[in-house]
């Protein structure tokens, strides 16, 4: 269960279509004519956030999965990745998911 | 491979993706072709139209026969709506993004909001192939609420009522398409025009380009009459001469036709057909693309990930190269020619065939490349002369 004090909660806009290639993932935005690219790990964070997640515990997830990085540097990665979702509007805040 | 060998077919272009975004689609499109998945779907929900074209590859419109057999394929009846669903899911399953829903007309069939709320549960990208003719304000406000749909592609065959409506036999639907295209747009749709020329319509191809650019819409425009799925030919006593296709050439169509290409591999001459695109007939046959009548299986008979893994056809027409089409091969023409799979599967009955006209066309566009490199012709002899005095 997310602890709502601790970080933001997402859920990724159910209704845009989207489709793994192989590690990574496309995300298509018709409203905006946008599409977008995901690397693994952004793809990772796309899937996790099917449900709403926090960003800490996305971190935590991420982190049993990816070596060589501190919990820390994964927060701070993924809140700036969530965020940027955010801004384009791929992924809508607790409440509106 | 690289995107200059991988060219996607016009029909199996996304509608609606600006700039950077079609530099990723072209690179995802590449990855699905390479790795064989069928990222492009058209299913024909229904082969039922309110209008009756004369030119309409379905079947003949004015005189139906009792099912419309794919060759290889089933004339039984059409797809319920539960088989349609069950096959967008096989379909989302086996890594289809791109879904087109085309017919027929779409909006004949009472389902079509079915499945575009299945599509969307699915997260498919959607675009839809209608003739505009049945999207009442309703109607057009209930489509725009999709956030997944991608595009509109409509079909013009005129640029006056005159003319559009002779080709559909449908008094009235050149104003009710262009009513229908205006209600999209105005609810933020994007839609592409598709312009099918034929002896009816030919006379006013730059009109219809000129209304287009004027109301900045983009267009496709195809030349390629074709014969009916249900084996007639009626269709093709609408079909350009080639006379006129080389007046079209040297006038309108210049900037489209009449361009060279590059000499093509094995890989660029393979199109999208089974490897990145896969269509769904309203009879459940699965083929390599809509325009091409050759069945691969039935998904009431098989599920359609078999029929995607294991069918001989499609298997088959993987594993194609240029010396595999026997006439092409040779063919000092392939640079120009916009070759279609439907047009050879319709005109000769084998995916590696020719039709006549596409060739005809080729040669066209290739000659009028040539005329247009050759050096300007000297000037008169007595003309130099009096120049060198």
């Amino acid at each position: 269960m997310a602890d709502e004090t601790k970080s933001p909660s997402w859920r990724r806009d159910p209704s845009l279509p989207f489709q793994r290639m192989d590690e990574d993932a496309i995300v298509v935005d018709p409203r905006s004519r946008q599409v977008h690219l995901l690397n693994e790990t952004g793809a990772r964070i796309w899937e996790l956030l099917e449900t709403t997640t926090s960003v800490d515990e996305i971190a935590e997830l991420l982190a049993d999965e990816y070596e060589g990085a501190t919990p820390e540097e994964l927060r701070r990665e993924v809140e700036a990745f969530v965020g940027d979702l955010g801004g384009k509007g791929l992924v809508l805040p607790r409440g509106r998911a | 491979m690289s995107e200059r060998e991988a060219p996607i077919c016009d029909d199996s272009s996304v509608i609606g993706v600006d700039g950077d975004g079609q530099v990723l689609v072209a690179k995802v499109q590449t990855w699905a072709r390479k790795n064989v998945v069928p990222l492009n779907a058209a299913i024909e929900i229904t082969q039922r139209c309110n209008i009756r074209c004369l030119h309409c590859y379905n079947f003949d419109r004015d005189e139906p026969r009792d099912g419309c057999a794919t060759q290889g394929g089933s004339a039984k009846p059409e797809l319920s709506t539960e088989e349609i669903l069950r096959v967008m899911g096989e379909l989302r399953a086996a890594g289809c993004l791109f879904l087109m829903l085309t017919g027929g007309e779409i909006l004949s069939h009472a389902d079509l909001f079915v499945f575009l709320d299945r599509a969307r549960e699915l997260n498919f990208s959607v675009q839809l192939l209608t003739n505009a003719t049945m999207l009442q304000p309703g109607v057009a406000a209930r489509i725009a609420s999709y956030e997944n749909l991608q595009g509109v592609s409509v079909s013009l065959y005129g640029a006056t009522p005159a003319v559009h409506d002779g080709v559909t036999q449908m008094p009235g639907s050149f104003r009710r398409t262009w009513d229908g295209i205006r209600r999209l747009r105005h609810l933020g749709l994007s839609v592409r025009l598709k312009f099918i020329l034929m002896k009816q319509n030919a006379h006013e191809a730059e009109a219809m380009r000129a209304q287009a650019d004027a109301d900045g819409l983009p267009y496709l425009v195809d030349l390629t009459i074709t014969s009916r799925h249900d084996g007639t030919n009626g269709s093709l006593s609408t079909r350009l001469a080639a006379s006129t296709v080389e007046d079209l050439y040297r006038g309108p169509l210049r900037d489209l036709g009449v361009k060279e290409g590059f000499e093509p591999t094995d890989a660029s001459w393979a199109c999208n057909c089974a490897r990145g695109n896969v269509a769904i007939t309203a009879r459940g046959d699965v083929q390599p693309c809509i325009s091409v009548p050759l069945a691969a299986g039935n998904v009431r008979e098989q599920s359609f990930a078999e029929i995607w893994a294991s069918s001989p056809l499609f298997q088959r027409i993987r594993g194609l190269k240029i010396a595999d089409y026997e006439t092409c091969a040779p063919c000092d023409h392939k640079r120009y020619c916009h070759r279609s799979r439907g047009a050879a599967v319709t005109a000769s009955g084998s995916y590696t065939g020719v039709d006549p006209f596409v060739c005809a066309t080729a040669e066209i566009a290739h000659r009028l490349c040539d005329e247009a490199k050759a050096p300007a012709e000297p000037p008169p002899a007595r003309a130099r002369l009096a120049v060198i005095s």
